[in-house]
């Protein structure tokens, strides 16, 4: 589904390399884990993947279900399937969560040429997939993320994804800043959304979210590179032995 | 020195504001009123025309009485409501009004005692014929105790200047909520003087859309004169091209606690131009004042531009009084997430601009005249946005 190739990506208005040849390979139905120490370059790999402004890729590929995602605008990428969960969701005042929503789901729709949703069946989709992540109506009356507390915002992350239904879900750090309870829901949310036909980039920076979002793949991210890669216990001996092997390996 | 006259003052036979005057630096009418618009000029007009524009106005379905000026004039045939004599008294130098006195033909008189439920309207339409000026001078007296909902729409075609003075008094315990919507022709010039006087635990809510004319120059002014009140004036601008809005509110504290807000939400696109000037006054004595404003610009080209004159005046030590003005484009990582989730940039700004002016249109408090501006503001939007994602 997704082959990233030696990728390099500096910052567009300074000489600042973040992602220093950076290769990944994820197949449909995967789950891959990406931890690494603050400021290695996993938000900047969301944002490279969801076409953020501010970053140049200088070298490498990033080719999606076959087509180059780097030539396409971020609504494209989302239109093809591209989801990213924030690491720290923004708040859009005087923008209605539902008609947000509706707006999204309906421009991703046509823009694939599918039927747009009616009103009620669109509002009968978010009701249905918000009561799973305990999203009540009070909530979805807000504008997008106002007032939302940090576990309530990556919360409706999680529901916009579960209403979108992409086929690459890359979450930045959804749990940092949740307690073991919304944690729990959280997890179970995108558990709900595991198929053999999506795939998922869990980016973290503890093992935690690990234990409920079990992946397939751990990669160690340093000094924008995958310097280590292996299974679900990588991710233990990480939390034993924490990033300073690495960090000295990338150098 | 002896300035030459315009040839918009010989055909007045009175002198226009100009650049030199505090007031009017950002609009000298001496260069705005382009040609002579000769005063007091008798059109009849086509029905087709005037029903065209009848039915142009946003409020077409929202209304209840309307009283219909074609042409500077009362149209009785169009209007619900009976119209009475004016008699204004305002008391004011000030050019907009020295023009008026000089040239309105007509106007609207009103006078309001208990509640009325269903907006009114007062619909001033001109239609398509030789450059002119229309002048017209109303007076709204909302009773002591009485409450209501007045719409003022401002429609027409062709050329023409327009000149449009209002006096409102809001008697004891009284309310008025006021919505105007200057639509006037592309090339059209539109100049106003509202003057309001609160009475004793009043409440006036005034909410104004600048859309339309090539100039537009809108006072204000707001006179306390009895304690316990409380006034909102806001406002947005829609504007594009080289159209060219000048906003003066003057709010007056004369008495103790008094309560004014002035909100104005200005989207600017192409070379439009719009200017804010806010003064808050308190008087000696007006204690326990509490009196803030704040403009807010969208700029959406980078040849648009905005000018926020905000004055304080304050002869009272126990007062909160506050003033605050930004100006801006579009915030990218709103437009960045938005578009993440497949909204297309075009729809993207859409919805980041219509959410920037939704914050005035939010401080009306009629559902049926909110939705009319909504439904306005997505349409000036959907021609506004065109090959600029
Ligand atoms: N837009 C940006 N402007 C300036 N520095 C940036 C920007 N994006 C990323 N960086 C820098 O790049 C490095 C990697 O950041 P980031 O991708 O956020 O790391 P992580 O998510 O792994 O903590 C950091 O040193 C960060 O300061
Ligand atoms: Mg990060």
């Amino acid at each position: 589904m997704l082959e990233i190739k030696n990728l390099h990506v500096k910052l567009a208005d300074e000489d600042r390399v973040i992602l220093n040849g950076l290769t990944l390979s994820v197949k449909a139905g995967e789950v891959h884990a990406i931890m690494g120490p603050n400021g290695s370059g996993k938000s900047t790999l969301s944002y490279v993947l969801s076409g953020r402004e501010g970053y140049e890729v200088t070298e490498g590929s990033v080719i999606y279900k076959g087509e180059d995602l780097l030539a396409m605008t971020p609504s494209e990428r989302a239109a093809k399937g591209v989801f990213l969960a924030f690491q720290y969701p923004i708040e859009i005042p005087g923008v209605a969560t539902m008609q947000f929503l509706k707006v999204a789901l309906n421009s991703q729709k046509k823009a694939r040429g599918e039927k747009e949703l009616s009103t009620p069946d669109f509002m009968r989709l978010v009701k249905e997939r918000a009561s799973k992540l305990n999203i009540g109506p009070d909530m979805l009356k807000r504008p997008v993320n106002v007032g939302f507390s940090g576990g309530e915002k990556k919360r409706a992350e999680i529901l916009q994804m579960a209403v979108l239904e992409p086929s690459l879900c890359v979450l930045d750090e959804t749990d940092s800043g949740l307690d073991i309870d919304a944690l729990r829901v959280v997890a179970d949310g995108v558990n709900g959304l595991r198929s053999p036909d999506r795939a998922m980039i869990v980016i973290t920076h503890y093992q935690r979210l690990l234990d409920y979002i079990v992946p397939d793949h751990v990669h160690v991210l340093s000094r924008g590179r995958i310097v280590k890669s292996g299974g679900k216990s990588l991710a233990l001996e990480l939390e034993a032995k924490g990033y300073a092997q690495f960090e000295s390996e990338a150098a | 020195m002896v300035v030459q006259k315009t040839a918009a003052e010989m055909n007045y036979g009175l002198s226009l504001p100009h650049r030199k005057m505090e007031d009017w630096r950002w609009t000298d009418l001496r260069q705005l009123v382009d040609k002579p618009y000769p005063p007091r000029q008798t059109v009849v007009a086509a029905a087709k025309d005037v029903e065209r524009l009848l039915r142009s106005s946003p409020f077409a379905k929202v209304g209840g009485a309307r009283m219909v000026f074609v042409n500077g004039r009362y149209a009785a045939e169009l209007s619900q409501l009976k119209n009475d004599t004016v008699t204004s008294t305002i008391n004011v130098d000030e050019p907009v009004i020295t023009m008026n006195a000089a040239f309105a033909t007509d106007g609207a008189c009103l006078k309001i005692s208990g509640t009325v439920d269903t907006p009114i309207e007062l619909l001033f339409i001109t239609t398509n014929a030789a450059a002119r000026t229309i002048a017209t001078r109303n007076v709204v007296e909302i009773e002591q105790g009485a409450a209501a909902t007045l719409i003022e729409t401002h429609l027409g075609e062709g050329s023409y200047l327009s000149n449009s003075v209002t006096q409102i008094r809001v008697g004891e315990g009284a309310r008025l909520d006021r919505i105007k919507v200057e639509l006037e022709a592309a090339d059209a010039i539109h100049l106003s003087h509202v003057h309001t006087t609160l009475g004793k635990n009043s409440v006036f809510n005034d909410f104004t859309l600048t859309s339309g004319a090539k100039t537009n120059r809108q006072n204000g002014t707001v006179e306390f004169k009895g304690q316990g009140s409380e006034a909102k004036v806001s406002g947005a601008f829609m504007l594009g091209g080289r159209q060219h809005a000048d906003t003066r509110l003057v709010i007056d504290h004369q008495v103790p606690h008094c309560t004014s807000r002035e909100l104005f939400k200005c989207v600017m696109d192409d070379n439009a131009r719009g200017i804010f000037q806010g003064k808050v006054i308190v008087q000696r004595g007006a204690q326990k004042t509490d009196g803030k404003q704040s403009s807010h610009a969208l700029l959406l080209s980078e040849t648009a531009e905005f000018d926020a004159k905000p004055e304080l005046e304050i002869f009272a030590d126990d007062v909160v009084c506050g003033h605050g003005a930004t100006s801006g484009d579009l915030n990218h990582d709103h437009l960045f997430y938005l578009m993440s989730r497949g909204i297309p940039p075009a729809e993207a700004k859409s919805l980041l601009i219509a959410a920037f002016v939704g914050e005035a249109f939010d401080l009306i408090a009629h559902e049926g005249i909110k939705e009319a501006l909504v439904k306005f503001s997505n349409k000036w939007l959907s021609q506004h946005r065109s090959g600029r994602a």
